[in-house]
């Protein structure tokens, strides 16, 4: 290698050690102005760390003394620190645990978090954010957070730290206020009035199922929102009876913009409609109006049904033949009906507000007024005659029927009297007491003139027998046979002269009570009339049952069982002569029998034996009286008489006596 | 011993007293029959109060004053009312019967129709009587 090219590299080589030495003593330079600069920096750095902690202690004094939960946590969600209402809130006490906010989200609010997290660490802030958390006892609790970023000296976020409020309570009130929102809105949805909300623009805000239904429109209501109602009532007069009031009387309303209620229209299908309209006023600013239309059809007809009976009632009322009157708990007239007016003589505007009871009875009668009036305030009802005047002053009499009067709470505010003039009944009642007064005195009269007549015509009888008893006796042997026949003959005809005025005298007064009825007991009856009546051997008298105990006039039962049984014993041809007495009882009545089996009666004579003097036998027994006595006396006691007869078997008379 | 009975007889039929009269007679008894032929007669003869009857048989039917009004005036005068009365009468009236025992009577007999049970009757009667202690004896 030459020379020149060695001293060139050494020269080459010495430029660059002068160079190296250079570049190094320039990083010694450099060295220690960075040593210098770093720790100046640490000074600087130590200085910001004091300040940073003692701005951070300051805040969080603030913080601590602040009333709602605060919270700081790292960008990672642990939590730095938190206050004491914080630690209240979620159970948990950072200062003895680690915390991470992440765990404490409720999952299904997971996503929310995230994209309000993202929010925060964009803008630096959020505000508002609503989540639910679980607290250390797994409660889930309702949060509100206003949060935001924490920087450091270099802008970079560290930190974030928030506000929490406890909206649990809050939100559940919300919750129900929705609730209760909805409930209102699913009754208006499904009211039985149809709604129909619009704002100030004639835009429907709310309308209902109903409203749809009436106006038969084709769509939810829900569809309706938003729609203009301006032409609305055009299309819809056509369901109306007279379309153009239809339009001209909502025309109207919406130009006064006033309340209305309980404006009637009436629609083609004779559906009745009640419209309420109600302007909604906020402040002073029309906001819009509520329609209200009701179907009243029903309720129209039932009042009208209502007023057609009450009509009908009325007419009654007025028209009867019989008195009423109303009046109040103090006697005071409230009502009364033409037929009263009529009765009493006095017009309806006299009697109206007078006292009832102090206007009509007799001073003697007045008590009765007052009493019945306590038992209408007691609420019983009843009748009871009265003396009264009306206006001519003419006496008369009243039957009234009075009953309570009751309000529709039940409680009696009076009563109501049905009046019947009973004057010409009365007047009747007493005709008819004097009658039969007078009757009785007659009867009497009659039975004593019969008794009288009866002892006249015995006496010359008897004065006749005694004669002639005298004459025969003075005359003993003298007169010969046939004279004495004769004297004899004359004695039996005097006996049947006499027997014919007793069964005369009986039978006028067999048909007139003559007595007050009293029990009597058959049997005893029977003993008596067995023990009259001459009962020859051959005949045998069987009772079949225990006879009754009936009520009347003992004479006539005797009468009526001796002359139909003396009739058996005297017309008994047979042998064995038998005479059965049997009844059976019925509702109303006894039916008695006599039974014989003696001569029998033709059937041709069957009517005719009850007449009196017909006789079908004439001997100086049978007067022809007998069975007309029992047919009297028959009579009498409501009954009827009749016979089933063989000729030659026998008779079997019926009769019956009213029980 | 059978007593001789004054017997009042208060009788308006002619043949009713001779009939008395003949069965007195018949009888064979003492008896003093005196007649009235009506009440006031009769209330005249009791009037006096001396010698009354013994027994008065009276018939209801009669005249102006009947016997049960005769009855009423002869009961309720303290003198005469101890007589015994009894009814001699053609009513079965049964009114008039318990009328009279009502009033106060001794007996009251329906005159028969034969006159042999009429007899027979007053017989009785009279011998009844006058077996009987009476005031005036």
């Amino acid at each position: 290698m030459s020379q020149e090219k060695i001293d060139i590299l050494q020269r080459t080589l010495e430029r660059e050690r002068a160079a190296r030495r250079a570049a190094e003593k320039i990083l010694e330079d450099k060295s220690r102005e960075l040593y210098e600069l770093s720790e100046e920096l640490k000074v600087t750095n130590a200085k910001l760390k004091a300040s940073v902690s003692e701005k951070t202690s300051q805040l969080a004094g603030v913080f601590e003394n602040i009333i709602d939960a605060y919270l700081v946590m790292d960008l990672s969600g642990n939590v730095l620190t938190m206050n004491d209402a914080a630690c209240a809130l979620f159970g948990f006490d950072v200062s003895k645990e680690s915390l991470n906010v992440n765990h404490l989200i409720h999952p299904e609010d997971a996503a929310y978090t995230r994209a309000s997290f993202k929010e925060l660490i964009k803008k630096g802030t959020f505000s508002n954010y609503t989540a639910r958390v679980y607290t250390k006892t797994k409660e889930i609790r309702w949060i509100q957070i206003n949060a935001s970023l924490i920087y450091d000296a270099n802008q970079k976020p560290i930190a974030a730290q928030g506000i929490i409020r406890d909206i649990t309570s809050q939100k559940v009130f919300d919750d129900k206020l929705i609730e209760s929102e909805n409930r209102l809105a699913t009754l208006i949805l499904n009211l039985d009035s149809a709604i129909l909300l619009e704002d100030e623009d004639r835009k429907i805000v709310l309308t209902n199922a109903k409203f749809c239904e009436i106006f038969k429109i084709p769509v939810a209501p829900e569809m309706m929102i938003g729609q203009d109602c301006s032409n609305a009532a055009e299309q819809s007069k056509s369901l109306f009876k007279e379309p153009d009031i239809f339009i001209e009387t909502l025309n109207e309303i919406l130009k006064e913009k006033k309340q209305v209620i309980g404006k009637e229209l009436v629609m083609n299908d004779g559906t009745i409609l009640e419209l309420d309209f109600v302007p909604i006023i906020e402040g002073n600013r029309y906001k819009g109006h509520l329609w209200t239309y009701r179907d009243i059809t029903l309720k129209r007809q039932y009042r009208r049904s209502l007023e057609t009976q009450k009509e009908k009632y009325s007419s009654i009322i007025a028209n009867m033949n019989l008195g009423l009157v109303e009046v109040d708990s103090d006697d005071k007239i409230l009502m009364v009906n033409q037929s009263f007016c009529e009765m009493s003589g006095y017009s309806e505007e006299e009697l109206i507000g007078k006292i009832g009871g102090k206007m009509f009875p007799i001073a003697k009668d007045e008590h009765i007024i007052t009493e019945e009036n306590k038992k209408r305030m007691a609420g019983e009802s009843n009748s009871y005659e009265i003396h009264v005047t009306n206006k001519k002053g003419e006496p008369r009499n009243w039957l009234i029927s009075g009953a309570p009067n009751y309000n529709i709470q039940g409680e009696i505010i009076g009563s109501i009297g049905i009046h019947l003039d009973i004057t010409e009944l009365k007047t009747l009642e007493k005709q008819k007491e004097k009658i039969l007064k007078e009757l009785e005195k007659s009867n009497n009269e009659l039975y004593e003139y019969a008794h009288i007549v009866s002892h006249d015509l015995k006496s010359p009888l008897r004065s006749i027998d005694a004669l002639i008893s005298w004459i025969k006796s003075d005359n003993e042997g003298t007169f010969d046979e046939e004279t004495l026949q004769n004297f004899n003959m004359i004695e039996a005809t005097l006996e049947t002269m006499e027997k014919l005025i007793s069964n005369i005298l009986e039978y006028s007064s067999a048909g007139s009570e003559t007595k007050e009825a009293e029990s009597i007991d058959l049997n005893t009856t029977m003993d008596d009339v067995k023990r009259l009546l001459f009962v020859p051997d051959h005949i045998t008298i069987n009772l079949l049952k225990k006879l009754p105990i009936v009520k009347g006039d003992p004479t006539k039962f005797q009468q009526l069982f001796q002359n139909l049984m003396s009739n058996a014993i005297k017309f008994c041809n047979k042998e064995q002569g038998i005479v059965e007495i049997d009844y059976v009882e019925k509702p109303s009545f006894y039916q008695f029998s006599v039974r014989d089996n003696g001569i029998g009666i033709e059937k041709k004579y069957h009517e005719r034996i009850f007449k009196i003097f017909h006789s079908l036998h004439k001997n100086k027994e049978s007067t022809g009286i007998g069975l007309s006595i029992v047919k009297k006396i028959v009579d009498l006691y409501g009954g009827t008489i009749w016979l089933k007869s063989e000729l030659g078997e026998g008779t079997t008379f019926f009769f019956t006596i009213k029980k | 011993m059978k007593n001789a009975l004054k017997v009042l007889l208060i009788e308006d039929n002619l043949i009713e007293i001779m009939k008395m009269n003949r069965t007195v007679s018949l009888l064979k008894a003492k008896h003093t029959i005196t007649e009235a032929k009506n009440a006031e007669e009769a209330l005249a003869i009791l009037e006096t109060k001396d010698n009354l009857p013994d027994i008065i048989l009276l018939d209801l039917n009669m005249p102006k004053i009947n016997g049960i009004e005769f009855l009423s005036i002869l009961k309720s005068n303290p003198d005469l009312r101890h007589i015994p009365t009894i009814i001699l009468t053609t009513s079965d009236n049964r009114k008039d019967i318990l009328e009279c025992y009502r009033i106060g009577i001794s007996g009251y007999i329906l005159k028969p129709l034969k006159y042999e049970e009429y007899v027979s009757k007053i017989d009785i009667t009279l011998s009844y009587w006058s077996i009987n202690e009476l005031k005036s004896a």
